[in-house]
C-alpha cells in the first residue's frame, strides 16, 4: 500500500472515531430507556460554544475542561426531564419530537447569544504534523483519538465493574424487574443522560479545534453518527467504534477514488444495507420478544 | 464602547432631523447581524464615514440650499426574504434619493427589482456574483436603476488564472464548493484558462459541502497529480479547512481564489496556514496613499479597531457614497431619477479611496452589464494573507497605485 492510501485511511478514521463518540451519546441512553436525544449534536454545539466562552474569560484549557463536561452534564439532565421522562412515564414517543424541538432551540439560542459566524477554538495542543512512516498526523488528532477512546473506556468499565454500572444493565433488560429489585430506573435514566450530555460535552471540546465552533457545526456530523448507531446496532458500545472507524475510512477512499462528490455515498449505502438486512445492526442482538 | 457609538449615532439622529426638511435621503442596506456581518457592517460604516465627512463640510449644495444626509439603515440579516421586504418598504418611499448596499447575491435577486420598477437608484456593493448585472441584461431591460461598485466574478476569476500564469505555474488543481457560488465561480475559472491560451493545466477539479471539515482526499488528489497552485472558489470555513488539511499533508502550493480568502473567518480559522493566500482586492489596508491612510486611520478611530473587518467593503462603501453625492450635486436634486441619469454621465472625477473614479458608469446598455459597472480590471490588485492581515501579493501593485495617486495629485 502507498502512502497516500495509509493517510486516507488514517484521516478518515480519525472522523470515524467522532462520528463514533457522538453515536455513543446515543447509545447510552438507548441502552437504559430506549430512547434517543436527537438533539445530540446541538449539545454537542452548546458545549463547545460553552468551552469557548469560558476560554474567552481566560480559564487556562486545563480549567476550562471540566467546565465544558459539566455544562454537558446538566444540559443532558436538562433535556431528560423537559423532554423525556414524561413521555416515557405515559410510554408515548413524544420524546421523540421534544429532543428534536430542544435541539432546534439550542441553535436559536446559541445563533442569538454567539452568532452565526464560525469561530476558530484555541487549543495548547500542537497543530504541526508529525510524520509517522510517511503519514501525516498532528498532536490534535492524536488527541481526539486518545480522548475519545479514553473516555468510552471508562465508561464501559463503570457500566460493567460498578454496582450502579450495573444497574444501567439491569433497567436495559428489564425495567419493572429492575425497579423490584430495588433500582431505581428514573434515575438509571437519568444518570444515562447526564453521561450523555457528558459524551457530547467532550466531543464539542475534542473537535472543535479542528471543525471551528458555529451553531450547525454539528448537524453535519449528527447524521453520520446516526448511521453509525443504526449499522453498529444501538445495543453495543464498542461496535460503534469499529463501524465509526470504517465509515470514516470508507468515506475518505470514496473521495479519493470514486470522486468527492461521492462522500457521502457509502455512509447511506451502509445505512440501507443494515436496515434491509440486519435491523439491530452488525452488533445488536437480536430480541427475542414474548407473546 | 457601545456607549459611545450609542451617542454618535443619537447626535447624528438630531443632527440629521433638523434638517430634515432639507436633507439627501440615503439607504444602506447589508447583512449587519449575522454571519456575512463582518462585510455589510464594514461597508455601512465606511459609508457613514463618507457621510460624516460630507456632512461636516456643510453637505452638498442644491440649487440655493446646502442638504446634508440623511441615513436610513436596514439589516437584511443576509436573508432573501428579509432583503425583498426591506427593498419593498424603501422603494414605497417617495422622497428617498438612493439606496447602497448589498452583500449577498441572493438578497439582490430577491429584491432589487423593487427598486427598478419604482426607478430606484441603487448602488451594489460589495456583492460580487455575476448575477446581480445579468439579471438584467437577460431580461433586456431598456432602462436600469440599478448600479454596481464591486470586482465582479469575472474580472476575480481572469484576476486568479492571469495570477497563476504570471507565477509560472502550469499544473493547477481546481477546488470548488458545491453551492451556486462555487460551482458558477469554477466555471468563470475554467473559461478564463482556455481565454489565456490553456497555459494552466487543470490537474484535477474536486468539490466539498458547506460544513465539510476534512479535506484530505480533495488535496491528496490534487498533491498526487503534481499541483503547483489550488485554485479555489468558496466561503470562509470550508476554506480555512482546506488551508489546514494543505499543511497537514505538506501541499506546499499557494491558494489562490476569489475575494471571499480575505474574510475573517477564513483568515482567523486557518492561522498561520492561510499565509501567502492570494486573492483579488479592491482596496488593501496600506496607508500607501494620503487618501488611504485618512481613511483607515477615520475607520480605525471611529469603530475602535485595529483592523477592518473587511477593508474592501468599507473603501467601496465609502467610495459608493462620493460617487453617489457627486451624481446628486451635478443633477442639482435630491429625485432619485435625476440622479440616476446624472450617474450615467458623471463629469467631474470623484476622488475615492479607492481610485479617482472617471465616468464610472455609461447609460445602460442591456447587451453590456459593464454599462452599469464601475470596476474594470485595473483598479483591482491582488491581496495576499499574511499573519493575520490582508497585503499586497505584488509589489509592482503597491507602486502603481502609489504612483496613480501622485499623478492625479500632479495634474491638479
Amino acid at each position: 500500500m502507498d502512502h497516500a492510501v495509509i493517510q486516507l485511511i488514517v484521516s478518515g478514521a480519525l472522523m470515524g472515531l467522532v462520528y463514533a463518540l457522538v453515536a455513543y451519546g446515543f447509545q447510552l441512553t438507548y441502552a437504559t430507556s430506549k430512547s434517543i436525544n436527537f438533539g445530540q449534536g446541538e449539545l454537542v454545539m452548546l458545549s463547545a460554544f460553552v468551552s469557548l466562552t469560558l476560554t474567552n474569560t481566560g480559564l487556562p484549557y486545563y480549567l476550562m475542561i471540566p467546565g465544558g463536561l459539566l455544562f454537558g452534564v446538566i444540559a443532558g439532565l436538562f433535556v431528560e426531564r423537559a423532554g423525556v421522562r414524561l413521555a416515557l412515564e405515559q410510554k408515548s414517543e413524544g420524546w421523540i419530537l421534544m429532543t428534536i424541538i430542544l435541539g432546534l432551540f439550542g441553535i436559536s439560542a446559541a445563533e442569538n447569544i454567539w452568532g452565526r459566524d464560525d469561530r476558530p477554538f484555541p487549543t495548547p495542543i500542537p497543530t504541526e504534523p508529525i510524520q509517522f512512516f510517511g503519514v501525516s498526523i498532528t498532536p490534535l488528532e492524536i488527541s481526539v483519538a486518545v480522548g475519545v477512546v479514553l473516555i468510552m473506556v471508562v465508561i464501559e468499565l463503570f457500566k460493567r465493574k460498578t454496582l450502579l454500572g450495573k444497574a444501567f444493565e439491569a433497567v436495559s433488560a428489564d425495567r419493572d424487574a429492575a425497579e423490584l429489585m430495588g433500582i431505581s430506573a428514573t434515575r438509571t435514566i437519568m444518570l444515562s443522560y447526564g453521561l450523555s450530555g457528558l459524551v457530547a460535552a467532550l466531543a464539542g471540546i475534542l473537535v472543535s479545534p479542528i471543525t471551528t465552533v458555529g451553531p450547525t457545526m454539528a448537524s453535519a456530523l449528527v447524521l453520520k453518527a446516526f448511521s453509525v448507531a443504526v449499522v453498529a446496532g444501538l445495543e453495543s458500545g464498542f461496535g460503534v467504534v469499529i463501524v465509526g472507524l470504517f465509515l470514516g475510512s470508507l468515506e475518505s477512499l470514496t473521495s479519493f477514488y470514486v470522486g468527492s462528490g461521492w462522500r457521502e455515498a457509502p455512509g447511506l449505502v451502509l445505512l440501507i444495507l443494515a436496515l434491509a438486512i440486519r435491523p439491530t445492526g452488525i452488533f445488536g442482538k437480536a430480541v427475542i420478544r414474548k407473546v | 464602547m457601545k456607549k459611545r457609538v450609542l451617542t454618535v449615532l443619537l447626535a447624528g439622529l438630531i443632527t440629521t432631523q433638523a434638517y430634515a426638511a432639507d436633507s439627501i435621503k440615503i439607504a444602506l442596506t447589508g447583512p449587519f447581524s449575522g454571519g456575512s456581518a463582518p462585510m455589510g457592517a464594514s461597508m455601512r460604516d465606511g459609508a457613514k464615514i463618507a457621510i460624516a465627512e460630507i456632512n461636516a463640510a456643510g453637505g452638498i449644495k442644491v440649487g440655493a440650499k446646502m442638504m446634508k444626509f440623511e441615513v436610513l439603515e436596514r439589516d437584511d440579516e443576509a436573508k432573501n426574504e428579509r432583503g425583498a421586504l426591506i427593498a419593498q418598504e424603501l422603494a414605497s418611499m417617495s422622497d428617498l434619493a438612493g439606496v447602497i448596499g448589498t452583500v449577498n447575491t441572493g438578497v439582490c435577486l430577491a429584491g432589487d427589482k423593487h427598486y427598478q420598477e419604482k426607478g430606484i437608484t441603487k448602488i451594489i456593493t460589495p456583492a460580487a456574483g455575476s448575477a446581480s448585472m445579468t439579471q438584467w441584461s437577460k431580461a433586456k431591460v431598456k432602462d436600469l436603476s440599478i448600479f454596481r461598485l464591486a470586482a465582479h466574478d469575472g474580472i476575480q476569476a481572469a484576476m486568479v488564472v492571469e495570477e497563476a500564469i504570471n507565477r509560472k505555474f502550469t499544473k493547477v488543481a481546481m477546488l470548488y464548493d458545491s453551492t451556486n457560488y462555487g460551482v458558477s465561480g469554477r466555471d468563470d475559472m475554467v473559461e478564463q484558462v482556455k481565454k489565456q491560451g490553456n497555459k494552466l493545466q487543470v490537474v484535477t477539479s474536486d468539490k466539498f459541502n458547506i460544513g465539510d471539515k476534512d479535506m484530505t482526499a480533495q488535496l491528496l488528489r490534487a498533491k498526487n497529480a503534481g499541483a503547483q497552485a489550488v485554485l479555489i472558489w468558496g466561503i470562509g470555513p470550508e476554506l480555512a479547512a482546506v488551508a489546514n488539511g494543505m499543511a497537514k499533508i505538506g501541499l506546499k502550493a499557494p491558494l489562490i481564489g476569489g475575494w471571499t480568502l480575505s474574510m475573517s473567518n477564513f483568515i482567523d480559522n486557518s492561522g498561520k496556514n492561510g499565509n501567502g493566500t492570494l486573492m483579488p482586492q479592491t482596496f488593501i489596508e496600506e496607508p500607501i496613499t494620503p487618501k488611504a491612510k485618512a481613511f483607515i486611520a477615520a475607520y480605525h478611530k471611529a469603530y475602535n479597531v485595529k483592523r477592518i473587518p473587511s477593508p474592501v467593503s468599507a473603501a467601496q462603501g465609502y467610495d459608493a457614497v462620493f460617487i453617489f453625492a457627486a451624481a446628486v450635486k451635478q443633477a442639482q436634486s435630491t429625485d432619485t431619477k435625476k440622479i440616476k441619469l446624472a450617474l450615467e454621465d458623471l463629469k467631474e472625477p470623484v476622488q475615492g479611496v479607492i481610485t479617482t473614479w472617471k465616468k464610472p458608469f455609461t447609460a445602460w446598455n442591456p447587451a453590456n452589464e459593464e454599462t452599469h459597472e464601475a470596476f474594470r480590471r485595473e483598479q483591482v490588485v491582488m491581496g495576499m494573507v499574511q499573519d493575520g492581515h490582508v497585503i499586497f501579493g505584488n509589489d509592482a501593485d503597491r507602486k502603481r497605485l502609489i504612483s496613480n495617486a501622485t499623478s492625479v495629485k500632479g495634474k491638479k
